[in-house]
């Protein structure tokens, strides 16, 4: 029976706390009596015939028709799967998306389809190489369907190849990919990593191009999203909800298939597994491998750490798959997200410390470049509540990471020119949309990039910066522990050596001894504040 | 007078060669300059004046004379030995304070008819400049008989002084040398592909640099045109921005900052170099302005500049090996910009003054203490310093 | 003569040569009882009277022959370092194998039937080694009674090697049904190619009952396999090796429900590796739709004469790692 999350209030006799420190870590002890951890649950239990479960969800989806009575001769299928950003770290293959496209496609082989379409709903990521592809989706269906083009990578900057659907009421404009908006039925396959992923926003936006995504990736949005974990109070999903109406209202037939993990991330057993083990509970093996570890990693080149980490795909067990129509299939979505995550915690904080993991959405098999530093901690750990934020409002977030002011050349390029020039400039997410959104968004080489390379988006960086924009807003002052200084400085944010360092420079900010909550994620754990 | 004195002592000139290229300034301690104790020079001619300097400039072609990098080129027009130091303030005989402008033209030298050159005002390209009754030289501070400036006495042609206004101290005084190349330069940008208003990429921030910037500025009349320069160093990039630069990069972001800024697609053998924009741009702006002259800095500059662009050569380059491809390929024109005519020289007066470019000096030293005085200037970026000079003010043999 | 069905690769390895001479030498060995003959009784066996019936001898070859000790630890620790450290590099050297489909035992737990086609001797060397954990090493084989059991030395090799069990090709031997369905009760994992011996013209033939029997008889599933490309390497009436490229590809285990006809899984299984079959040969898509269709291609290849049977197995692509293109398309 897995244990669920805990919050330790930290006294003299707890032991240093693990902290995340890009690709190593840190033994941090906090300040006794006024310290408390937020643990997350051990991982649930995994479905043991996930087949079964996946052929059983098919024929009894929820809201809908059996999926093989949505199938016929001569339709158009179009099969949309969450891209390279899910799930972090990858998954052990066989990936929960081969498993469920498979189980797809054997129905639709049934029902005699011929024309499918399977796309990555990537939006304005970068694309996907042969070999996440392949990961993805898995080497039959790779080599079933890419080699004539009918397996590929959404393009959301071409124009023969988006269809405009409409307005909402509210004036956001949807353009999605047009095999998708023009099939007879959408087939999309989720993985909710966490509870922000699916609904929606799937199709809203994973499959849309610039034009729609801006009208909800925007600062305004995002600092109404509070948070964007919790889809009732956030602004980013009640936008995309709007533009789900509509597409459905344009006739795109969308049977949507989400599908849950546990937190299973580091293994129970391995190398790794200390890593998701409560620090009081290290046995001498634990602290044995640890150690090796740790020395083995500070005597590496930064590159070999990251390959190392990159490399290591995640033993996930799957705790749900579920089909049907959007809405319901996302509120069972979110029940199972929930379970695994949510840790109930009692009031707020005056400092919330992170330790940053190697990483992040963005960063797969990549480096992690300090706008998604800021992004990790502002955006994606700091909107891991429900209620109430865990800091209060004017206080101070320490967070721990290398933050290397390092790029990806393929991978980010408008990210090193946000990085050089915008940020050199100013660090208000308003301004920054304001003054140079739409000359990077469209930007031709930045376009052409994204289009034939693997660079993100030339807007994507400002979403990443827009993803911090409500945490921007709420807090008093960030500090980075153990970052680069430049770098640290550059995003606006203030350098500090050590974590009692940064303890006492918050003290300026939130006034002597003061409170301190630690998020112990990864594993994810997302606050229920109250 | 006690002068800074520069013979030809080949063996000296050798080492000079040698330590120069490891440590930049070091030449001053092995090479063949030497403080020394001399007569008063004979005037050439009755016309000549005796001037006394105030404060003496330390430039870069002075720097690479003491390293032993200049080039062959120079052989024909310069005479040993000389005493160094174009950028000169000083006090004349009436006690009036005088700027030198260094170049010795036809009517400098005695030359009469004057040359083409000097006859159609641009007494910069004097074709004469190793000819006339005066030793080869092509500028006071290069030639035997003249002196230059790190000295307590030398002579110049009435032709080559100005008079300083009151008001201006001679710490900005000694600034109008420099900031008349700058003026030239910025004329030769508003001639060329750039205009009145295209943009221009800037590589350098040393005192070309920042003085081609405040000289741009100043006939443009406003900082409406877009002006990436590149800064090493924290004072250069806080100076740049000071004196009006739009975007100031290191010299690695030059390629990305103009790439962005021009919305410039990008030529090159693969995706990590593309990206990073380190290919040939397909744009580019039209105008860069090198103030560095190095064979990185002009391949660069011939990377970011548009197809039928200038690339100006401000800094002096020396012997440099380039891929001349892009030249040829994009039409882009390549042209050096040396000194000033009289007119530069007298704007060079007003930008001093508008844009408070007395700042730019950032130390001066004594006679004595000229090998920390050259070690500083050779330094001068990393040590958080633009100009330095020599203070003859308080020498006693003046 | 079978060794003439491929001209310019006829005749026997050394390997093939050794092997027969060391059967021949222990034919011709004297044995124990011929020494013993030459001695008198009782020092020799007595003879048997003319008028009794003498009682049939136990035979302890072919489907008698007891394979209990390949399973006691000393031999499983041999198999272990035999199948390590000299099948599997064997296997890598002439078969060069390209292995798939193992994300789809990800579900299988416990012991499983693991039923391929059979094209060629090296079969069960590269099924075996091709197994993933934890089946690999606790798995057995059926093997031919009256091939591989058919002599001491063959059988012994069998026996060590592939832990094979003498299973009779022509009928279910309650013997041998029974010993393995005793031995996948006991949580071993078994190895069997259904069409009961190695294809003549390397198209299939039909799957015989066996697998499906035990499958039901002890409830475990049955995992369909595909070799291909093992018949170009050593096909049935050559002894000459011609290495090459192969490809393992495992598909979705079979679970027999709860009152299946053995029957009807054993068609289930041939109908899983002909679409395994399929897959390899074009892609997984229209290979499902031609199953689903009722479609596939089958095994034992299309219905007609000889040559045309030969004729149409240059339709069956090799694999694409295999193809390399021309020189300006390549560095």
């Amino acid at each position: 029976m897995p244990r669920p999350g805990l919050v330790l209030d930290v006294d003299s006799s707890t032991p240093p706390i693990l902290f995340h420190h890009g690709e190593s870590f840190r033994l941090e002890k906090l300040p006794a009596g006024r310290s408390r951890v937020v643990y997350p649950g051990e991982p649930l239990d995994a479905i043991r015939d996930v087949e079964g479960a996946i052929g059983d969800t098919l024929l009894h989806p929820l809201d809908s028709d059996p999926l093989p009575s949505l199938l016929f001769p001569g339709m158009r299928l179009v099969i949309a799967f969450d891209d390279v950003s899910l799930p972090l770290p990858k998954m052990k293959r066989p990936d929960i998306r081969q498993r469920v496209i498979e189980a797809v496609l054997d129905l639709a082989a049934a029902a005699g389809v011929d024309d499918v379409r399977i796309i990555a709903a990537l939006a304005l990521h970068r694309r996907m190489t042969e070999d996440e592809l392949r990961h993805a989706v898995g080497d039959r269906v790779y080599d079933a369907f890419a080699p004539d083009g009918r397996l590929y990578n959404h393009d959301a900057e071409d124009p023969d190849d988006l269809a405009f659907l409409g307005t909402t009421p509210q004036g956001e404009e949807i353009e999605i990919n047009k095999a998708a908006a023009e099939s007879d039925l959408l087939v999309y396959v989720n993985i909710n990593i966490v509870s922000m992923d699916g609904g929606h926003k799937s199709t809203a936006t994973g499959l849309a191009s610039y034009r729609s995504i801006r009208h909800h990736h925007n600062p305004a949005t995002m600092e109404h999203s509070r948070s964007f974990m919790d889809r009732h109070s956030s602004e980013l999903h009640h936008s995309n909800w709007r533009m789900g109406k509509v597409i459905r209202d344009a006739g795109v037939k969308v049977f949507q298939i989400e599908s849950t993990l546990n937190t299973n991330v580091f293994g129970e057993t391995g190398p790794l597994s200390v890593l998701q083990k409560r620090e009081w509970e290290w046995s001498g093996r634990d602290r044995a491998t640890y150690m090796a570890m740790s020395a083995g990693l500070k005597r590496m080149s930064a590159n070999s750490r990251r390959r190392i980490f990159q490399s290591h795909e995640a033993p996930y067990g799957v705790t749900s798959v579920t089909a049907g129509a959007i809405e319901p299939v996302h509120e069972r979505t979110l029940e199972h997200c929930f379970a695994q995550h949510l840790v109930p915690v009692e009031g707020q904080t005056d400092i919330l410390t992170l330790g940053l993991p190697y990483i992040c959405p963005y960063n797969v098999n990549s480096i992690m470049n300090p706008i998604l530093v800021m992004c990790l901690g502002l955006g994606y750990f700091f909107n891991m509540y429900r209620g109430r934020p865990l800091v209060r409002e004017g206080g101070v977030l320490i967070m721990s990471h290398p933050t290397p002011w390092e790029f990806h050349p393929v991978h980010h390029p408008s990210y090193i020119d946000f990085f050089e020039e915008v940020l050199a400039d100013t660090t208000d997410p308003k301004l920054i949309a304001e003054t140079y959104e739409k000359r990077y968004a469209e930007d031709e080489w930045y376009r052409h990039l994204y289009r034939t390379s693997h660079a993100y988006h030339g807007v994507h960086p400002f979403y990443m910066w827009y993803w911090g924009a409500h945490a921007l807003a709420h807090l008093g002052s960030v500090i980075i522990v153990g970052g680069n200084v430049p770098a640290v400085r550059r995003l606006g944010f203030r350098p500090a050596s050590t974590m009692q360092d940064a303890l006492e420079m918050a003290t300026d900010t939130v006034g002597p001894q003061p409170t301190v909550t630690h998020l112990h994620n990864p594993p994810i754990v997302m606050a229920d504040v109250t | 007078m006690r002068a800074l004195v520069f013979s030809r002592k080949p063996a000296r000139f050798a080492a000079a060669a040698v330590a120069g290229r490891a440590v930049p300034g070091s030449g001053a301690v092995v090479g063949p300059l030497k403080l020394s104790e001399g007569d008063e020079l004979d005037p050439p001619t009755e016309a000549w004046v005796r001037l006394r300097p105030r404060l003496a400039g330390i430039c870069g072609s002075d720097l690479a004379a003491i390293d032993g990098r200049s080039s062959r080129y120079f052989e024909p027009i310069v005479s040993f030995p000389f005493t160094p130091g174009h950028e000169v303030v000083g006090d004349l005989d009436d006690d009036t304070r005088a700027v030198l402008i260094p170049v010795l033209h036809c009517a400098v030298r005695g030359i009469d008819p004057p040359c083409p050159s000097c006859a159609a005002g641009r007494t910069h390209h004097c074709e004469r400049i190793a000819f006339g009754h005066l030793d080869p030289a092509l500028q006071s501070g290069f030639c035997r008989e003249t002196g230059g400036g790190w000295s307590t006495g030398m002579l110049a042609h009435p032709d080559q002084l100005v008079a300083v206004p009151e008001a201006m101290a001679d710490e900005a005084a000694v600034l109008v040398e420099p900031t008349a190349c700058a003026v030239h330069a910025a004329r030769s940008i508003r001639a060329g592909a750039a205009g009145g208003h295209g943009p221009v990429a800037l590589i350098g921030a040393g005192t070309l640099g920042l003085t081609t910037l405040a000289a741009l500025r100043h006939l443009d009349g406003g900082t409406e045109r877009s002006v990436i320069a590149t800064a090493k160093h924290p004072e250069q990039r806080r100076l740049a921005r000071a004196l009006g630069a739009t975007r100031v990069v290191t010299p690695s972001e030059l390629p990305r900052a103009v790439r962005s800024a021009t919305a410039s697609l990008v030529m090159a053998p693969d995706d990590a170099t593309a990206a990073a924009a380190h290919g040939q741009l397909t744009g580019g702006v039209p105008t860069v302005v090198d103030c560095v002259g190095s064979a990185d800095s002009l391949t660069q500059a011939l990377k970011v500049v548009a197809p039928g662009g200038d690339v100006l050569v401000v800094g002096m380059p020396g012997t440099t090996t380039l891929d001349l491809t892009p030249l040829w390929h994009r039409e882009t024109s390549l042209r050096g910009c040396y000194a000033y005519d009289r007119d530069d020289f007298a704007t060079a007066f007003d930008v001093v003054a508008a844009a408070d470019l007395g700042r730019l000096l950032s130390a001066t030293y004594t006679l004595d203490r000229h090998r920390e005085a050259i070690a500083h200037a050779a330094a001068a970026g990393s040590r958080g310093a633009v100009k330095i000079a020599f203070d003859l003010r308080a020498e006693k043999r003046r | 003569m079978e060794s003439h069905v491929n001209g310019e690769r006829a005749g026997p390895t050394r390997a093939e040569v050794a092997l027969r001479t060391a059967v021949r030498l222990q034919r011709r060995l004297p044995t124990a009882r011929r020494v013993s003959g030459a001695m008198q009784f009782p020092l020799r066996a007595p003879t048997v009277p003319g008028g009794v019936e003498p009682t049939p001898k136990e035979t302890r070859l072919g489907g008698a022959y007891d394979t209990e000790w390949a399973r006691s630890p000393a031999a499983r620790l041999g198999r272990l370092a035999l199948l390590e450290g000299a099948v599997r590099p064997l296997v890598w050297a002439i078969a060069d194998p390209d292995r798939r489909g193992y994300d789809r035992l990800v579900g299988l737990n416990g012991p499983a039937i693991f039923a391929a086609n059979h094209l060629s001797h090296i079969d069960a060397g590269l099924l075996l080694t091709s197994l993933p954990e934890p089946w690999r090493h606790r798995a057995f084989a059926g093997a031919a009674a009256d091939y591989f059991f058919d002599s001491r030395v063959k059988a012994t090799l069998a026996a060590l090697a592939l832990n094979a069990i003498p299973i009779e090709r022509t009928k279910v031997t309650r013997r041998s049904a029974a010993l393995a369905a005793e031995l996948i009760d006991d949580g071993w994992s078994m190895v069997i190619f259904p069409e009961g011996g190695r294809s003549p013209d390397r198209w299939g033939q039909a799957f015989r009952a066996g697998a499906a029997f035990l499958a039901v008889r002890t409830g475990v599933p049955v995992v369909p396999v595909h070799l291909e490309g093992t018949g170009r390497i050593l096909p049935k009436g050559t002894s000459k090796l011609v290495p090459g490229r192969t490809r393992v590809t495992f598909g979705t285990p079979l679970q027999p429900g709860p009152d299946e006809d053995m029957r009807d899984l054993s068609v289930r299984i041939e109908a899983a590796v002909t679409a395994l079959a399929d897959e390899v040969a074009g892609d997984w898509w229209t290979a499902r739709r031609r199953a689903h269709a009722g479609l596939s291609p089958p095994l034992s290849g299309p219905d007609a004469g000889a040559w045309r049977r030969a004729w149409a197995l240059g339709d069956r692509r090799s694999h694409r790692r295999t193809r390399r293109e021309p020189w300006p398309l390549r560095d």
